[in-house]
């Protein structure tokens, strides 16, 4: 590294509510337009619009593909049974957050 | 370079079963699999859980593996015997599940990551690419999102050498923390992920924004949160008492009669935004110990002028 690096400051872009295209979200989690569309039929992640071309994705989207992309992965687990782990995670993390 | 104990790390006996395997596997992986688990070094156990299942599950490298003799100790200082391997069919190169195979360790590299698994760049000649969007998260303060700051992230990816050894690489970049930013949004990179292939481009570096736990306040969405002790007398007959705010200390007004847990709204305090969020102070009726004569005396003599029952409605 030279000093250069340590003085530049990137700037990068905040990626808003519901602002990802299936294109984007794609690319983001390296997984096929088919595999995004599974995990939307099985109502694992919700975009907004009707139709796939006006699909619009949140970046809450994009943490939970990628979680179920590890979990088919790793461990296995088929769509339905991901959508149940992924729920009942969250209601895990909201249930702690109010305990802390 | 240190022996790795697969069986140890898998908790499996030497003469275990494929089927064994398996089954210790599934189980471990859903113990220590990241998303899942809790636990603390969840993500190296995964890791080392993954390269021991590599080989055990694999017949070929297993044997190999168990050529080494069962003599050695996790942790043993190692080096392979000469010609170890001779007579080993290796059929799939070393590695078998792709992608994951950057982050295995020195003694996995040395057995089984040699054969097979070197990037020969002269097949992708004409070949172009974009490289893969990258991940990481970025952990910040409050106050960071609150006034906008500056902060630096040290990330590391494994790459490949001339030579085709992965070894991993640090680097440090100084990222803005955009005014406003939530806990769970992405700040998006452009370029600063993964090299293309060819001509392709560089693909993007996503962060993820994480907020350090505060000692004062939690977080929600754009909201602030904040316990407010409070004495008995000032929730019931009400008070104006100093509650501390990032932006500094603020008056705030608790209305006569206030029961415990109950929330006030300062509206368009908590994170900046176009719509910023609210503050939301929760009240913590704290009771003052009766360890003096006086305290004693004021808590009977609440005692004998109140008409006081809460568990009135428990039918008792």
């Amino acid at each position: 590294m030279n000093s250069h690096d340590l003085l530049l400051v990137h700037t990068g872009t905040v990626i808003e509510e519901g602002s990802l295209t299936l294109g984007q979200l794609c690319r983001a989690c390296g997984a096929h337009a088919e595999w995004i569309i599974c995990l939307v039929e099985e109502s694992i992640i919700e975009p907004q619009g009707d139709e796939i071309r006006s699909w619009r994705f949140s970046g809450a989207s994009l943490v939970r593909a990628r979680s179920a992309l590890r979990l088919q992965r790793d461990l296995g687990i088929n769509l339905a049974g991901i959508a149940l782990v992924l729920d009942l995670l969250e209601e895990l993390d909201n249930l702690r957050a109010q305990t802390r | 370079m240190q022996y790795k104990d697969y069986y140890k790390i898998m908790d499996l006996a030497r003469d275990a079963s494929q089927d064994e395997v398996k089954r210790a596997y599934r189980k471990l992986a859903r113990k220590y699999h990241p998303d899942v688990s809790k636990e603390k070094d969840a993500e190296a156990k995964f890791k080392e859980l993954g390269e021991a299942y590599e080989v055990l599950k694999d017949p070929e490298k297993r044997a190999a593996y168990d050529q080494l003799g069962a003599n050695w100790k996790a942790g043993q200082d190692f080096r392979p015997p000469p010609n170890w391997d001779e007579g080993f069919e290796f059929k799939g190169g070393g590695f078998t599940s792709d992608g994951a195979s950057a982050d295995y360790s020195d003694f996995f590299e040395q057995l089984f990551g040699q054969a097979g698994f070197h990037f020969d760049d002269k097949h992708q000649q004409g070949f172009h690419a974009r490289g893969q969007d990258s991940h990481a998260k970025i952990y910040i303060d409050l106050e960071d999102s609150f006034h906008g700051a500056t902060r630096n992230v040290t990330l590391s990816a494994p790459k490949m050498d001339a030579e085709g050894h992965v070894q991993v690489k640090h680097r440090t970049l100084n990222i803005k923390i955009p005014k406003g930013i939530k806990p769970g949004q992405h700040i998006r990179l452009t370029g600063q992920g993964d090299p293309g292939v060819g001509k392709g481009q560089a693909g993007d570096l996503i962060l993820e924004i994480v907020f350090n736990s505060h000692p004062l306040y939690r977080c929600s969405e754009s909201d602030i949160m904040l316990d407010l002790p409070v004495t008995p007398w000032e929730a019931a007959l009400g008070a104006k008492v100093k509650v501390p705010t990032p932006e500094g200390s603020v008056d705030l007004k608790i209305p006569p009669n206030s029961k415990q847990g109950r929330k006030l709204r300062l509206k368009g305090r908590g994170l900046p935004a176009s719509v910023a969020g609210d503050f939301l102070v929760v009240l913590q009726i704290v009771l003052p110990q009766a360890d003096t004569e006086q305290a004693k005396a004021a808590y009977r003599t609440m005692k004998d002028q109140l008409d006081f029952n809460p568990r009135r409605f428990l039918g008792v």
